[in-house]
């Protein structure tokens, strides 16, 4: 009987022409977001794998220098392209992905490719991700929103109820004649994107990634699933196909467009970000009058000028059997460091703050809460992009200190030198790192699931 | 049509949208995301504002403390009791220290309605001589998730959700009056029913528009002051929005002639605002990344790169030599600052300042000539969307298009130039190291603080009245299909 009426419902489905139009356009767009998506992964990983080997290269091979004129030369690192940036390029056009290791100055990742873009940008980057996000929904909406009230309208619900089949196998039989659909269209995100991996990347480097893009599609899976099963309810709920319609359309704009970006407005206004003049006057501030009891600058400086003097047991600078002024530079960047260290955790503090809150709103929404699952997985969040950022400070550290250590005995370095200092990697977190970030999106998921299920099951009782 | 007919309609319009409560919900939900987009953007702006008042207050700050230091410094004998390199009278020291100024765009109050290219582009630069911004940030210090999720502004709301909350308010003119069994009545009156459903629409798009401007014009001067109202920004600006709600409007008329249910009706309708609202611009945007691939400013660190170090191959190595390695600038292998090391410092950072620029200027102008030929090329196919069309007006209107601030930052690289050739002499007057005056420091180069919301390079006049013309053609045949309609 299940298979009877998943058939019919096929078959119906089948005869309306604005489905096989709607399936026709949907096609093509998850063939365009593939190709997007593919050349958007393709282009960039080459070009950031080879950035990332010219800039070393220029470093080691600048010759003969002053050390510390080589090291303010100094190189970039790059964060490489993510792994699955084919299926979501997530916040990397926002965030930059080039950090300069220089001494002296803490790092900062630049270069958003946002900044030189069109007015287009604003209407969003066609690909899976995209498509799963925004398109996919209205598509299943369009899809269900009618999937029990044309019964009512044309008169057959009678005829449907009559027949020797229960009002859990009717419920059943409509969503997995939907189900089947959907699932189509799922199908093809989720093959799509990894044949063009296994074609570009190879089986040897495919395999690592398997595990993740399983989970991805796990929760694409769960994603399709409660929006059919939220389709469906609605649609027996209000037993008004236009209404229905709606509903849904209204739930999906307000949830796609509207909960994020007004909540992403309130952050902004409840956890006001520092602004870049402000900043630059408290960190100025505080490295040149310290922080607490740690004196002014002159202060300091006399200090530890005091305490060498007193240490080596001579009464001039001049008479130290050491070079004072490289370690009043080592000191002064130590304590800046500390200064900048500060600064920089509190405005990652703070965008935490305005992130959470709009995070949270993935309660009202989840189409967000897919999202986040989606960046967290493909490694295209926010969190993979600080751990990126911390591992390049930590490196242009550890090249200052490097450089600094052999200024105290040479003062001209050669490529011999330069090829000790080390190149910079990155490689994003695995998979245990990105569900436990993603643990908060995954509850929400699951939470809209069962609310989706428990809304079919009232709307059973009340219609059926 | 008579005078007393099209008032009976306007009553039964009015009764009519009361009554099934379309007017009062629908038109709460306008007020409400109005509200939110006003106070969304005018917050901005007030942000802004304030920005540039801390910005004016921090450059007296700096000129003052910048002044009484060197005059200090002159009385006591040339004497400067702290760091060296904190002494004013070095104008190496300077440059870095007190000398960079601020250039900043100042926000057009239109901007509280449009965010446009705002969000990513910086308002303000701290002009160094080496760059236009050090220290802290490239731009203005956001948090890039924010920005990823998108701004919520009267744009935002304009150009994506009304066309659907008109959508709502049109889509069933005709087909509920087929549904709800009225339209035989309609048939056998003497009135025409195409004519009929005009003056409906019209009616039903007049209480649109003219709630809209209700609300959204003295809010606004409430909320930036009125001054905008004399611009000729914000007439434009009124034409081109009441035109995107023609077009919506007419096209809902076109759908409606066609007889289909209300369901298919608004089926049609939201498929259309998804194509042209968000298909035809991701179909563009591929087009066009493909036609004029826009250059990675990473290529260009990488030119820049390769050029300093061809510099060192050459006659770089006797600048080290000379200056950065010689015993008298010698900074690590000593430990006492002396003022040849103040000086070997200035002269090392603006000669290597000079090959930087000289080897960015190139790649530079290629990656702006690439953007460029993509802004152009947009605005050639801005015509087959709408919601592009309106985005790249409202954004030049208000001051926030990538033009104007590319604009401003080709201001700031000429200020910055003029802020070197400022520095430089002074930095490499070998003589006595210790040049920099009072006069000096009241001759530092300021940059004018403007506005920049010209729109002239957009033509706006002409691609609003072609969609004017678009609009007029889509109302004429939905209106003779109805003329001619046989159901």
């Amino acid at each position: 009987m299940l298979r009877l009426l998943i058939s019919k419902e096929l078959r119906e489905l089948r005869r309306t022409t604005n489905a096989a139009w709607l399936l026709a356009g949907l096609t093509l767009l998850v063939g365009l977001a593939l190709y997007n998506g593919y050349a958007y992964y393709t282009t960039r990983s080459a070009f950031l794998r080879q950035s990332q080997q010219t800039t070393y290269a220029q470093f080691i091979a600048q010759g003969d220098k002053n050390p510390h004129l080589g090291a303010h030369f100094g190189f970039y690192a790059y964060k490489p392209t993510a792994d699955l940036a084919l299926l979501d390029n997530g916040v990397e056009d926002y965030t930059g992905n080039s950090f300069y290791l220089e001494p002296h100055k803490r790092g900062e990742v630049k270069f958003r490719e946002v900044s030189d873009a069109t007015a287009l940008r604003s209407f969003g980057f066609l690909n899976v991700g995209y498509f799963a996000q925004l398109l996919l929904p209205l598509f299943i909406f369009l899809l269900t929103h009618n999937l029990f009230s044309k019964e009512w309208e044309n008169g057959t619900i009678k005829l449907v109820l009559s027949a020797r089949v229960s009002t859990g196998q009717l419920l059943a039989g409509k969503l997995l004649a939907a189900g089947v659909v959907v699932g189509a269209v799922v199908l093809l995100l989720a093959l799509g994107p990894l044949g063009l991996l296994a074609w570009h990347l190879g089986p040897s480097e495919l395999t690592p990634l398997l595990p993740t893009y399983t989970c991805y599609v796990a929760g694409l899976l769960l994603y399709a699933a409660l929006l059919t099963v939220l389709g469906g309810a609605v649609s027996l709920l209000t037993r008004n196909s236009a209404l229905s319609l709606v509903m849904l359309a209204g739930f999906w704009l307000l949830g796609v467009f509207l909960v994020p970006r007004l909540t992403g407005e309130l952050a902004r206004r409840t956890h006001p970000t520092t602004t870049a003049v402000e900043f630059d006057d408290h960190t100025f501030h505080d490295m040149q009058y310290g922080v607490g009891h740690e004196g002014t600058k002159d202060e300091r400086r006399t200090a530890l000028a005091d305490s060498m003097m007193a240490y080596y047991g001579v009464k001039r600078l001049e008479d130290l059997p050491v070079y004072f002024i490289p370690i009043t530079i080592e000191a002064a960047e130590e304590s800046d460091g500390r200064v900048m260290d500060r600064a920089y955790a509190a405005i990652e503090r703070n965008e935490a703050r305005q992130n959470r809150l709009v995070q949270l709103s993935a309660l009202l929404s989840p189409f967000l809460a897919f999202r986040e699952l989606s960046l967290h997985l493909t490694a295209t969040d926010l969190d993979t992009h600080r751990d990126f950022a911390a591992q390049a400070e930590a490196h242009r550290r550890r090249v200052g200190r490097i450089v600094d250590a052999f200024y105290q005995k040479n003062t001209v370095a050669g490529n011999a030198f330069w090829r000790t200092v080390p190149q910079f990697a990155y490689a994003a977190p695995g998979l245990g790192w990105r569900l436990r970030h993603a643990a908060g999106p995954v509850l929400l998921l699951l939470g809209w699931s069962v609310g989706a299920v428990s809304l079919l099951m009232l709307a059973k009782k009340i219609s059926l | 049509m008579s005078a007393s007919l099209f008032r009976v309609l306007w009553r039964h319009e009015l009764t009519c949208l009361y009554r099934n409560r379309v007017l009062v919900v629908l038109f709460s939900l306008v007020l409400v995301v109005l509200l939110a987009a006003l106070w969304a953007g005018s917050s901005q702006w007030h942000t802004q504002q304030r920005t540039l008042g801390r910005i004016r207050a921090h450059r007296q700050e700096m000129q003052d403390s910048l002044v009484q230091r060197i005059r200090r410094v002159e009385a006591h004998g040339m004497h400067y009791p702290g760091f060296i390199w904190d002494d004013p009278t070095f104008a190496y020291n300077t440059a870095r220290n007190e000398g960079p100024q601020y250039a900043a765009k100042v926000p057009f109050a239109l901007q509280a309605l449009v965010a446009g290219q705002s969000v990513v582009q910086p308002f303000y630069y701290k002009v160094y001589i080496t760059k236009k911004q050090q220290l802290v940030h490239e731009s203005e210090i956001d948090n890039s998730y924010l920005q990823f999720v998108g701004t919520f502004d009267f744009a935002f709301v304009v150009v994506y959700l009304l066309p659907l909350l008109l959508i709502v308010f049109t889509y069933n003119v005709v087909s509920s009056e087929r549904e709800q069994g009225t339209w035989v009545l309609l048939k056998t009156s003497n009135q025409s029913i195409a004519q009929l459903t005009l003056a409906r629409l019209g009616i039903r798009y007049g209480l649109f528009t003219l709630f809209f401007w209700a609300i959204v014009a003295p809010i606004l001067a409430g909320l930036v002051g009125p001054a905008f109202l004399a611009t000729s920004n914000w007439w434009w600006l009124v034409v081109a929005v009441s035109l995107y709600f023609a077009f919506w409007v007419a096209l809902a008329l076109l759908v409606n002639s066609f007889s289909l249910s209300s369901n298919l009706n608004a089926l049609t309708l939201i498929f259309l605002w998804l194509v042209l609202g968000l298909l035809v611009p991701a179909l563009l945007q591929f087009g066009l990344d493909r036609a004029y691939p826009i250059p990675s400013r990473i290529a260009i660190t990488t030119a820049e790169r390769d050029a300093i170090n061809r510099y060192f191959e050459r006659d770089g190595q006797t600048l080290t030599q000379e200056v950065f390695s010689s015993p008298r600038t010698l900074i690590r292998q000593a430990s006492v600052v002396t003022p040849g090391m103040v000086y070997g410092y200035g002269v090392i950072v603006y000669k290597s300042q000079e090959i930087k620029d000289a080897a960015t200027q190139q790649a530079e102008r290629q990656l702006y000539r690439q953007i460029e030929q993509q802004q152009v090329a947009l605005r050639g196919w801005q015509l087959t969307s709408p919601a592009l069309l309106l985005q790249e007006t409202l954004s030049a209107l208000a001051g926030t298009h990538w033009q104007q601030f590319n604009r401003f930052s080709r201001d700031v690289d000429a200020f910055r130039y003029r802020t070197q050739r400022f520095f430089y002499p002074k930095m490499a007057q070998e003589s006595t190291y210790r040049t920099f005056t009072v006069a000096d420091a009241e001759a530092i180069p300021q940059f004018q603080p403007r506005v920049y919301a010209d729109y002239h390079w957009l033509p706006i006049g002409p691609s609003w009245l072609l969609y004017a013309g678009i609009t007029a053609v889509v109302l004429g045949v939905g209106y003779r299909r109805l003329l001619h309609a046989t159901w």
